[in-house]
């Protein structure tokens, strides 16, 4: 109809049908499809990250953690600007009111638990502070980079599928398209690093280009693998290829289609932990190195940004690992009957889906800052170069001989609206000698690596409570 | 091809790391020479924390600096406590009229605090090197454990930072009652703690490659660069002073010495930063070992009657009025290193000159020659590992 995609040509095509005129009825799929979601689901999951993390951080380290700030406070002070035609007693007196109310005593209660009213409270405090822009700084370069930093992390989720109907581009390049904009990102590090004017900002936008730019390399590659399995490029349609139908529908996932599918989906997250600057790869801004690397200069909101671009990314990472390997938007168990709901109530279901399955890796993100170490810039150079690409390449390598030694392909089931597409056929043989062989000799390198590398010192084997 | 020849200066970049960085340990400034992530050379800058403690010494009658001694090193002040009165003891028993003999129970708990009191200053040293690493978690839990032995010693001196508990003749305080009980409990369960840190950190492959062969001293250049305690000992040299020059109870002890052995395995040397980090842990273990020890060997305490002073401190007021003329010089192994004094005494009762001696000046003095050639990165690990902390270089 206007180009712009299934979700939106369907929606307008629909609100044009109850009788609104056509330029509204863009306007407001377009608002409903590509602002809502951004608004609805990214953003608050990647503000709330921030408390989750720390909630997190909290449980590991066996403290407490935010526990004191509730929305009792953001709440008064929307209660006193909805009612300000009422003196200051009669607010605070239905204030009180509305706060006994059972549900909301109970919401209260529990957001002051989880310090959720903390958020709002960084929020306004990083509005508060001075924007400090330091005299030895290229004014321009620094003020833009967070913006820049922003955009990268943002903009690729058009191509993420939310659900089956909440999908903003359907494109045919939709997986390189993530990958391209996201490396926005790399420019924006580099520009906050040599704006900032601070040697420290300096080496750690060094550290972040060199870092990033080497791990785009396995991330790729780990894509190209699914790309090569899916035989498409457009995210929608992998994941309406893993699409399996029956009570056991994570059979079909990519995850487990293939030993090397596996294998890639472990570098994908690893080079993804690395994209994002986590934890063991957060030299840009290694705390005890650098200060703060390349943000050591940034107050405020311009701080904030970049914060909020680190867990957008995350996120991003979460999605696309979800939406490569994990089938998606799809249920584990039981898709077929999920795909047949109202779509109303499937789109829930789905978006629950998908937002529960990002919010998994997101954890495990968190897990793993929380208990590693921090690498070596070397060791990361080298983790790239010499361990995860040569991974990807034999991983791709496999894939390839598999397919090409499958003998053919069979048509696989239509998922909801997206028509059938042709899988690999290994059958049960096929099936048996893609997955003993590659197991076979992937367990045989770690137990040959393990009694290379692994022998722990009886010292330190002592220290870990194991016998002197 | 070293670093020098490859870079002419003007390429370089002068960093200034600290005086407010936060691997530094508080206040100490590294200028550091680097080529990008490649350090070239390390000057480090000390001063400012420079309080004039020896030169207080030299003012103030010989009771009354024990208090300073805590200053002096405040993430162990029970071994500083202890190195200086070891020392004014030493110097009244060179005349036999003012010798003073610590009773058994006050030699018993000076052991048991000084223990544990390395326990907690090894603790600090590497949950703070984890975290020069990179590690934040690892710090935080022995952090919580360091603060259950502030607890006690809370219940014992009611400080938990700067003690003053160990006095010249014996303790300030007897133990209070249940301490046996409550620091075997504490031990019991630090022992459990300390597998599960070991498990978190320590044999992390991620932080062992970090460490392995960074900055390795030899034996025979940590002896000549003059390191002391665990850094030297990191090194493969098997020297410890409560073991070989043993003073007060260690002598019945049987002090076991850990030394390193190139822990890290395949890719580590002997007297990396990773073997300095190991024998910490291992010392920690031993001192666990010591304190139980010790506890067995507690006297109950003295019937008031037979003793007015406790059975914990004997009475050396009179011969601190007039002690012996002449000078002294008594070492002992704090948790980093040797802390020995060096008192000179005219026969009043104020000193004529205090100088101390302490394990972190000597650890400051082999920075710029092991930092060079180094990954900036390393840098804070190299900190780490050496345990610097700077009111002891400062004084």
């Amino acid at each position: 109809m206007n180009g712009l995609g299934y979700g939106v040509d369907g929606l307008s095509h629909w609100f044009v049908g109850i009788g609104m005129p056509a330029w509204l009825a863009v306007t407001m799929a377009v608002l409903l499809l590509w602002i809502a979601p951004m608004l609805v689901v990214v953003f608050p999951i990647a503000a709330l990250g921030q408390i989750f993390e720390r909630k997190i951080a909290a449980a590991i380290q066996r403290r407490v953690g935010p526990n004191t700030v509730g929305l009792d406070g953001p709440l008064r002070f929307a209660f006193r600007a909805i009612l300000c035609f009422l003196p200051r007693a009669r607010q605070d007196r239905v204030f009180a009111a509305f706060c006994k109310l059972p549900v909301v005593r109970t919401i209260l209660k529990v957001s002051q638990r989880l310090g959720l009213g903390q958020l709002v409270a960084d929020g306004v405090k990083m509005l508060g502070k001075e924007d400090i822009v330091p005299s030895g700084a290229d004014g321009l370069v620094f003020r833009m980079a967070p913006y820049l930093a922003l955009v990268g992390a943002f903009v690729p989720f058009c191509v993420v599928p939310f659900t089956q109907h909440m999908v903003m581009l359907e494109t045919s390049v939709g997986a390189l398209f993530a990958i391209a904009v996201s490396g926005i990102v790399v420019v924006a590090l580099k520009m906050a690093g040599w704006g900032s004017g601070n040697k420290w900002s300096l080496l750690g936008g060094m550290r972040a280009v060199a870092q990033l730019v080497s791990y785009e390399v396995p991330v790729g590659l780990a894509v190209a693998g699914v790309v090569l399995w899916c035989g498409s490029m457009d995210l929608h349609v992998i994941v309406g290829q893993q699409y399996q139908p029956g009570v056991f529908s994570m059979v079909g996932w990519n995850l487990l289609q293939s030993p090397f599918l596996l294998l890639l989906a472990v570098v994908f997250f690893i080079a993804g932990l690395a994209e994002c600057q986590r934890s063991p790869f957060d030299m840009a801004e290694a705390e005890s190195e650098l200060v703060s690397g390349f943000n050591t200069e940034y107050s405020g909101l311009r701080w904030g940004m970049f914060a909020m671009a680190e867990y957008t990314e995350m996120l991003l990472i979460g999605a696309l690992f979800a939406t490569l390997f994990l089938g998606g938007y799809q249920s584990p168990l039981c898709e077929e009957w999920i795909v047949g709901l109202p779509v109303l109530l499937e789109t829930f279901v789905h978006l629950a889906l998908f937002v529960g399955k990002v919010a998994v890796t997101f954890l495990v993100m968190m897990w793993i800052r929380w208990t590693l170490p921090r690498f070596r810039v070397d060791q990361v150079m080298r983790l790239s170069w010499l361990k995860l690409v040569p991974i990807c390449l034999v991983c791709l390598l496999g894939l390839a001989v598999t397919m090409v030694s499958s003998g053919g392909t069979v048509l696989g089931a239509p998922f909801g609206r997206l028509p059938a597409s042709p899988h690999a056929d290994l059958g049960l043989i096929g099936r048996l000698v893609a997955w003993a062989i590659p197991v076979a000799v992937v367990l045989g390198l770690v137990r040959a690596s393990r009694k290379k590398h692994g022998q722990l010192h009886p010292a330190l084997r002592q220290l870990t409570g194991g016998g002197s | 091809m070293t670093i020098e020849a490859m870079t002419p200066n003007g390429e370089r970049m002068t960093l200034n790391m600290g005086p407010h960085h936060p691997a530094t340990h508080g206040v100490l400034r590294i200028v550091v020479e680097s080529d990008g992530e490649v350090v070239a050379t390390c000057t480090p800058d000390h001063g400012y924390l420079h309080r004039s403690i020896e030169k207080i010494g030299e003012c103030i009658d010989w009771p009354l600096f024990v208090p300073y001694t805590d200053r002096v090193d405040y993430v162990c002040a029970m071994n500083a406590n202890l190195a200086y009165c070891l020392a004014v003891e030493q110097l009244l028993a060179t005349d036999a009229a003012s010798a003073v003999k610590v009773p058994l129970r006050g030699e018993c708990i000076r052991v048991l605090v000084a223990e544990l009191n390395r326990i907690s200053s090894h603790l600090v040293a590497v949950g703070a090197m984890a975290m020069d690493v990179g590690a934040y978690t690892p710090f935080l839990h022995a952090i919580a454990q360091r603060e259950l032995v502030n607890d006690i010693f809370e219940k014992l001196c009611g400080q938990r930072l700067t003690y003053n508990y160990v006095t010249i003749g014996g303790v300030a305080f007897d133990l209070y009652a249940q301490a046996s009980e409550e620091i075997t409990r504490f031990l019991d369960q630090f022992e459990r703690e300390m597998v599960r840190f070991n498990k978190l950190i320590t044999t992390s492959t991620i932080f062992r490659d970090r460490c392995a062969s960074v900055a390795p001293v030899s034996a025979a250049e940590a002896i000549a660069w003059g390191l002391v305690g665990p850094n030297l000992r990191g090194s493969g040299v098997d020297w410890d002073l409560r073991r070989d020059e043993s003073y007060g109870l260690y002598g019945q002890l049987a002090v076991r010495v850990p030394v390193g052995q190139c822990f890290a395995g395949r890719h580590g040397k002997v007297g990396d930063c990773f073997d300095r980090y190991v024998v910490r842990l291992l010392e920690i273990q031993e001192s666990v070992r010591l304190c139980r020890e010790t506890l067995k060997l507690l006297p109950p305490p003295a019937v008031k009657a037979n003793d007015p002073t406790g059975g914990y401190q004997a009475d050396v007021s009179r011969q601190l009025k007039k002690p012996p003329k002449g000078e002294v010089h008594c070492r002992t192994e704090a948790p980093r290193g040797e802390m020995g004094y060096f008192l000179v005494s005219d026969g009043t009762k104020v000193p004529y000159r205090v100088r101390c001696r302490t394990g972190s000046f000597s650890a400051a003095g082999i920075f710029h020659k092991v930092m060079r050639g180094i990954f900036l990165a390393d840098v804070v690990t190299v900190i780490g590992s050496f345990d610097i902390v700077v009111p002891e270089i400062d004084r």
